[in-house]
């Protein structure tokens, strides 16, 4: 029987009632949701099969399916046991070669536009493509086919989402995110980015998927709005300090001791959207700017190009040079200030020479 | 609408600035002012102070400031905007420059030129003279909206998803330009053109009211324009 | 075509039938391989290739040089942070800054933990497939697998024949469920699987407590680093500040909780590793102790750097506790010392390789180092550009570059580093390896070989874990002593800096030797190089025509179904490929 639901995969798994419904209530909190929602998913878990997934990766560090599998809850080994069916995932499928890539025909053919189709990296378009080769053509190939017939794409990560950093100045690869890969079926796409994202996000989006039946709702960007609405800053434990204008100024000073805010050496939290000050990393242990490093931006389109990251403003790229606004900007005012002195001396002098002419 | 101060008027006076205007370009150089000391030092912070941070409230009240101020430069822009409708016709200049009139253009040229020292009289207008509007319509109108536009997005990210400031603004100029960060880039990149406006603005006015026979800075303290034959000058004009 | 001899001693011939195996699977990254197989099925021909690149050197030129550890991090999300060491190490080196000595425990612990994970994660959920057959476990007795556990693992609380019943009925019913996920084609019926249902039973179990335990492993670096994957790193020490009892220590990133935190990981590390990888080791060797394939460069030619300083900023071989040398041509009497520095030991080729050198004939030390994409198949391939159904390897074939050692195609890895302490008399690694030896009842010359590869992974991993014991003990007295300095910022600031200087930083990385060059021009990266671990193993030939460890390794080894290439994909897991890695 493949239609099983994910109460009965959970029950024959040996799972208790009592961890299940304990499941259900981690699940909510992860969710941000009140506990009366634990029934409702109860109530969903207890009625649905086992949601089948296509993982694919293209050009990537593979750093999102190692954040997964430190998910803490739910366990990774829950969600692959009990909640969805990971048909393909090359990174840790049993089969190789032409019997791993014969799965993704079978998912075709057996879950059309049912299946979730989730995306690690992304596809190259230089070098014809084949800066990333699969079963000897271009991954691009296996991306258009597997999206073709998905019900809906998960843009797993910074690469999947904006391409990251193989797509920073210059992209030698062309590498792409998936939401701007040419000839890609028009498809719902949940853009989870972060680098990597942070485990409970991604299984919580998951999980969401699984318990609602339906996707998430998305910000202007495509970002579940229940993760990525709010900036590391507006929830960072060293708002205080900022607000107070306590900043590190080096590290390891004594700022740096007593936790001061990091803005100073080029803390990224005020201009990135993403749950690492509220859900936090590994179970809630930390986040960056907890174990003192500032944050990067990394769940933000293009952070690699845009400055270096222990200086807060920017760099400005064109005509060759790169500077802060302050550089070019400064070195503008002061241009147009020495303009100014100079076209004022000029003045002076003339008015003072046409005075005396007038005197004469 | 720029005019030709007529010759006989030589000595008498035209009322250009009505006091709402005089009143709002002081309260807006305050606030810009304000607005570009707050914004640098939001960019880059002041030395740390030290201590609890229950004790210090500095970068908080820079930040406030910066916020104040921007209140003040939108209420009183969109106040002035009411006002080139409801004043008079100097009113409207820096908004609605005359793009399509030939003369217009020949009087942009012939102020270049007359900066350049090329040109060896000055003529003069009741109102801004070509130049001036076309760069207080670029380098001000635009910037402010610019300024405004960007600097609410950039607040609505405080305010939070819902707010109004976050629906009008943030939702789409934060898509538009990609990032916050980019923002932020293009917003403190905005103070420099301020700061250089400012600067050939301020020279200008100051200039002109030695060289050029009308008064200028005193105007925007009186409302009234004032003139008197400066050297070089024709009878005609 | 007749046999052609190589320089480093492998007879090829490609007269036989070409088997073809891509994707690789259960790797990182992106690989393909090609075998031709002989009457027998014996392998007689292999051709490995690296199937994707991404060019991070290119994307480095121009970058301030702070902030490389960052980019090069995102070389590889599976051996996360050992790029970033070596990149800060290379920096440091350039620009001549000595870090703290709480630093250096603090990066060693970093580095220990990533090792002992990523073994682990590897044994279990990358290689263990090629070995247990998780079917078959359904016929198992958990009774008689609950005595298997007792015997191989007396201090393991979880064997008793209630959990692996449970476990055993999960495992059913999600067989049974007919969504079989991951599992899913996988050579289940292959008679090249040999463990009794017990065992199988027995190892899934522990691929699933694997599963969850490895998730812990990491939160030492979530401490000293923020997060995991992509923990931060800072050139001049580490950005986690030490405030055990000042002003405001709760809100310090190290503070008395933080370190009891991972004193209490690395305590749970430690027993995880001695109660059930190890043991799953020998049990599983046990079985397998007559599949001896797979040695290829493992006795003839390895590389190793060292790592683990034991005081800071000293990278000589007698301070690093992981041990360093080269062997060439079998010779164990001999170790080499290595210099990174030296333009004729290291080296990269790239005739046989997806890049552009204005020389091709020649090798380049990475301080000159050139990454120039070319993408091109040669006369003899089969298929298309864009649809390969066979490589040629007499021409480009591979997004690997070819790096030797004094003209040396090596392996590196545990294994590697295994022989080399192994012939300097290493005492801990002599004692581990012949223990181990002889728990199996097998001689010396088994280490070189598949099975050798894997068993040395996981001897190091025990050794990691408990050394980062050592340096949490360390750091403690440390600060005890009254030193809680954790970064050097005198030359932080770029305006503090030689207007051209260079550097090269190295590290063992779970899969081995890895060293990054770079070249600083006026505050900015004008070059970076790395060579990496699977750059080394994964390398394709070189002018030369030698061939590298994977191919090595390949040679020889009967298969049982040429049709399901089970001993390929054991071999090649073995080295646990990385391909963003080897071609970032
Ligand atoms: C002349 C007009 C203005 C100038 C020169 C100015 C200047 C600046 C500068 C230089 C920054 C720092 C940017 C950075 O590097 O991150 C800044 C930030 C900001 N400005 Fe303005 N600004 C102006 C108008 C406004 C207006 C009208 C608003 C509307 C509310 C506004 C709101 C903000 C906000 C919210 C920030 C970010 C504060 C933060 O990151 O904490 N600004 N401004
Ligand atoms: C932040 C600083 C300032 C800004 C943004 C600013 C902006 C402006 C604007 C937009 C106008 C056009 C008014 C209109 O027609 O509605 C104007 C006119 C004028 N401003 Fe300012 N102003 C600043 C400071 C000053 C200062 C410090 C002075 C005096 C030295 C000054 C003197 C004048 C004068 C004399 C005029 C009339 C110019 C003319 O008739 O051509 N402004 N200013
Ligand atoms: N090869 C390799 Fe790595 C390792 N270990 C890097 O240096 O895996 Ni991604
Ligand atoms: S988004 Fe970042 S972490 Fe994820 S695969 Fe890409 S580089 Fe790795
Ligand atoms: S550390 Fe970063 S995110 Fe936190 S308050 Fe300071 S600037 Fe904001
Ligand atoms: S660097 Fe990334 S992990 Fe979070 S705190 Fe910043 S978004
Ligand atoms: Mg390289």
């Amino acid at each position: 029987m493949t239609v099983e639901t994910f109460y009965q995969v959970m029950r024959r798994q040996g799972i208790t009632r009592r961890s299940f419904t304990k499941f259900c209530s981690l699940t909510a909190a992860a969710l941000g949701l009140s506990p009366a929602h634990a029934q409702q998913i109860a109530t969903a878990m207890e009625t649905k099969p086992r949601l089948p997934v296509l993982w694919l990766h293209g050009l990537e560090c593979t750093c999102c399916s190692e954040s997964f599998i430190r998910s803490a809850h739910p366990l990774a080994k829950d969600v692959i046991l009990s909640m969805i069916s990971l048909d393909y995932d090359d990174t840790i499928m049993a089969a190789a070669g032409h019997q791993a890539e014969s799965i993704i025909d079978e998912t075709i053919a057996k879950y059309n536009g049912n299946y979730i189709l989730a995306c690690e990296g992304n596809p190259p378009l230089n070098q014809e493509g084949m800066s990333c080769i699969i079963g000897g053509r271009p991954y691009l190939e296996q991306l258009r086919k597997a999206a073709a017939n998905c019900k809906a794409i998960i843009s797993w990560g910074s690469c999947a989402s904006w391409g990251c950093v193989q797509a920073a100045r210059p992209n030698p690869t062309q590498a792409t995110p998936i939401h701007k890969v040419p000839g890609l079926a028009p498809k719902p796409i949940i853009k989870v980015p972060g680098c990597p994202p942070i485990a409970e996000v991604m299984t919580a989006v998951v999980a969401y998927i699984v318990t609602f039946e339906r996707f998430p709702e998305l910000d202007a960007q495509g970002r579940p709005k229940m993760f990525y609405s709010q900036r590391i800053h507006d929830k960072c434990y060293r708002r205080p300090h900022f607000d107070a204008g306590q900043f590190v100024e080096a590290f390891d000073d004594e700022g740096a001791r007593r936790g001061y805010c990091l803005y100073k050496v080029g803390c990224k939290g005020p201009t990135t959207y993403n749950a690492c000050s509220t859900v936090r990393w590994n179970g809630g242990l930390s986040f960056p700017i907890q174990a003192g490093h500032p944050c990067i931006g990394c769940s933000e389109d293009g952070f690699w190009d845009k400055g270096d990251f222990y200086n807060r403003l920017s760099r400005i790229h064109g005509f060759g040079i790169e500077a802060t606004a302050d550089e070019i900007g400064g070195t503008a005012a002061l241009a147009v200030g020495g303009l100014a002195a100079v076209h004022a001396g000029i003045s002076a002098v003339k008015r003072a020479r046409e005075k005396t002419g007038a005197d004469q | 609408m720029a005019m030709h101060a007529p010759q006989q008027e030589m000595q008498s006076a035209v009322y250009v600035y009505e006091a709402p205007v005089r009143i709002w370009h002081w309260i807006n150089a305050l606030a810009i002012v304000v607005l570009c000391v707050t914004g640098y030092f939001i960019g880059s912070p002041p030395p740390s102070v030290g201590g609890e941070a229950s004790d210090h409230y500095l970068f908080g009240t820079i930040r406030f400031a910066h916020f104040v101020a921007a209140y003040a430069l939108i209420i009183g822009f969109l106040f002035r905007i009411y006002w080139a409708w409801a004043g008079n016709d100097h009113a409207r200049e820096i908004f609605l420059p005359p793009l399509a009139r030939g003369s217009f253009w020949r009087e942009i040229l012939h102020e270049i030129r007359w900066y350049a020292m090329i040109e060896k009289a000055p003529k003069r207008y009741a109102g801004h003279n070509p130049l001036a509007i076309i760069s207080m319509h670029i380098l001000f109108v635009w910037l402010a909206v610019f300024m405004i536009v960007t600097g609410l997005a950039l607040y609505g990210e405080g305010t939070g998803p819902g707010s109004w400031q976050h629906r009008f603004f943030s939702d789409w100029v934060i898509p538009l330009f990609g990032q916050s960060q980019t923002v932020h880039t293009w917003h403190h990149l905005g103070l420099w053109v301020i700061v250089c406006f400012v600067i050939v603005h301020i020279y200008a006015a100051v200039r002109e009211d030695i060289m050029s026979g009308q008064s200028i800075i005193s105007s925007m303290f009186s409302g009234w324009r004032t003139f008197r034959v400066v050297k070089g000058e024709r009878a005609e004009p | 075509m007749t046999a052609v001899v190589t320089p480093n001693g492998f007879s090829l011939d490609t007269s036989g039938k070409r088997v073809v195996v891509d994707p690789v699977t259960r790797i990182e990254g992106h690989m393909r391989c090609e075998v031709n197989l002989d009457a027998d099925n014996v392998i007689r021909n292999a051709v490995s290739t690296g199937t994707m690149w991404r060019g991070l050197e290119v994307i480095l030129k121009g970058r301030d040089p702070r902030d490389a550890w960052a980019f090069v991090q995102r070389i590889c999300g599976v051996c996360t942070g050992t790029h970033a060491l070596t990149s800060v190490r290379a920096v440091e080196d350039a620009l001549g800054i000595a870090i703290p000595e709480n630093a250096n425990s603090i990066r060693n612990i970093m580095q220990l933990s990533l090792q002992v994970h990523d073994h682990l994660v590897h044994f279990y959920h990358l290689h263990a497939l090629d070995w247990v057959n998780p079917i078959t476990a359904l016929a198992a007795d958990p009774k008689a697998t609950s005595e298997l556990q007792q015997t191989v693992s007396p201090h393991h609380p979880n064997s008793s024949p209630g959990y692996f019943r449970d476990i055993q009925s999960r495992l059913r019913k999600f067989v049974e469920s007919g969504q079989l996920g991951p599992f899913k084609n996988g050579y289940w019926t292959n008679p090249a699987y040999v463990l009794p249902p017990e065992a199988n039973l027995m190892a899934v179990t522990h691929y699933l407590e694997a599963l969850d335990f490895q998730r812990e492993i990491m939160t030492v670096r979530t401490i000293f680093g923020g997060k995991d994957t992509h923990p931060n790193w800072l050139v001049g020490g580490v950005p986690c500040a030490i405030n055990m009892d000042g002003p405001m220590a709760a809100g310090a990133p190290i503070n008395m909780e933080r370190l009891d935190y991972v004193s209490s990981i690395v305590d749970r590390t430690i027993t995880f590793v001695n109660d059930v990888y190890i043991p799953d080791i020998i049990a599983i060797g046990g079985f397998y102790k007559g599949w001896l394939y797979g040695g290829g460069l493992s006795g003839k030619s390895v590389l190793a750097y060292g790592c683990i300083p034991d005081k800071a900023n000293d990278y000589s071989p007698a301070n690093l506790m992981m041990p360093s040398g080269a062997i060439v041509d079998g010779k164990l009497q001999e170790v080499f010392p290595v210099d990174l520095r030296d333009p004729g030991q290291v080296q990269e080729f790239v005739p046989h390789s997806w890049y552009k050198y204005p020389d091709e004939t020649k090798g380049l030390h990475p301080w000159d180092g050139i990454t120039e994409p070319n993408y091109v198949l040669g006369a003899g391939a089969k298929g298309t550009s864009t649809a390969i159904e066979q490589i040629d390897e007499n021409a480009k074939y591979s997004w690997i570059k070819a790096p030797r050692w004094r003209g040396h195609a090596m392996e590196v890895g545990p294994l590697a580093r295994y022989v080399v302490g192994y012939a300097k008399g290493d005492p801990h690694i002599k004692e581990q390896v012949d223990r181990t030896l002889a728990t199996l009842g097998v001689p010396l010359e088994a280490l070189f070989s598949t099975l050798g590869r894997t068993a040395a992974r996981a001897l190091e991993a025990q050794w990691a874990a408990e050394k980062q014991r050592y340096f949490l003990d360390k750091l403690i007295a440390n600060i005890k002593a009254g030193d809680s300095a954790t970064a050097n910022t005198a030359k932080f600031d770029p305006k503090t800096w030689p207007k051209e200087v260079k550097g090269v930083g190295f590290s063992e990385a779970p899969r081995g030797a890895l060293a990054h060059w770079i070249r600083i021009r006026d505050t900015r990266i004008e070059n970076y190089q790395c060579v990496v671990p699977t750059t080394w193993n994964g390398s394709p030939r070189d002018n030369q025509g030698n061939i590298g460890a994977f191919e090595a390794a390949l040679m020889n080894t009967k298969v049982a179904r040429a049709e399901e290439p089970v001993e390929i994909l054991r071999t090649l897991h073995s080295f646990d490929p990385c391909l963003a890695c080897s071609t970032h």
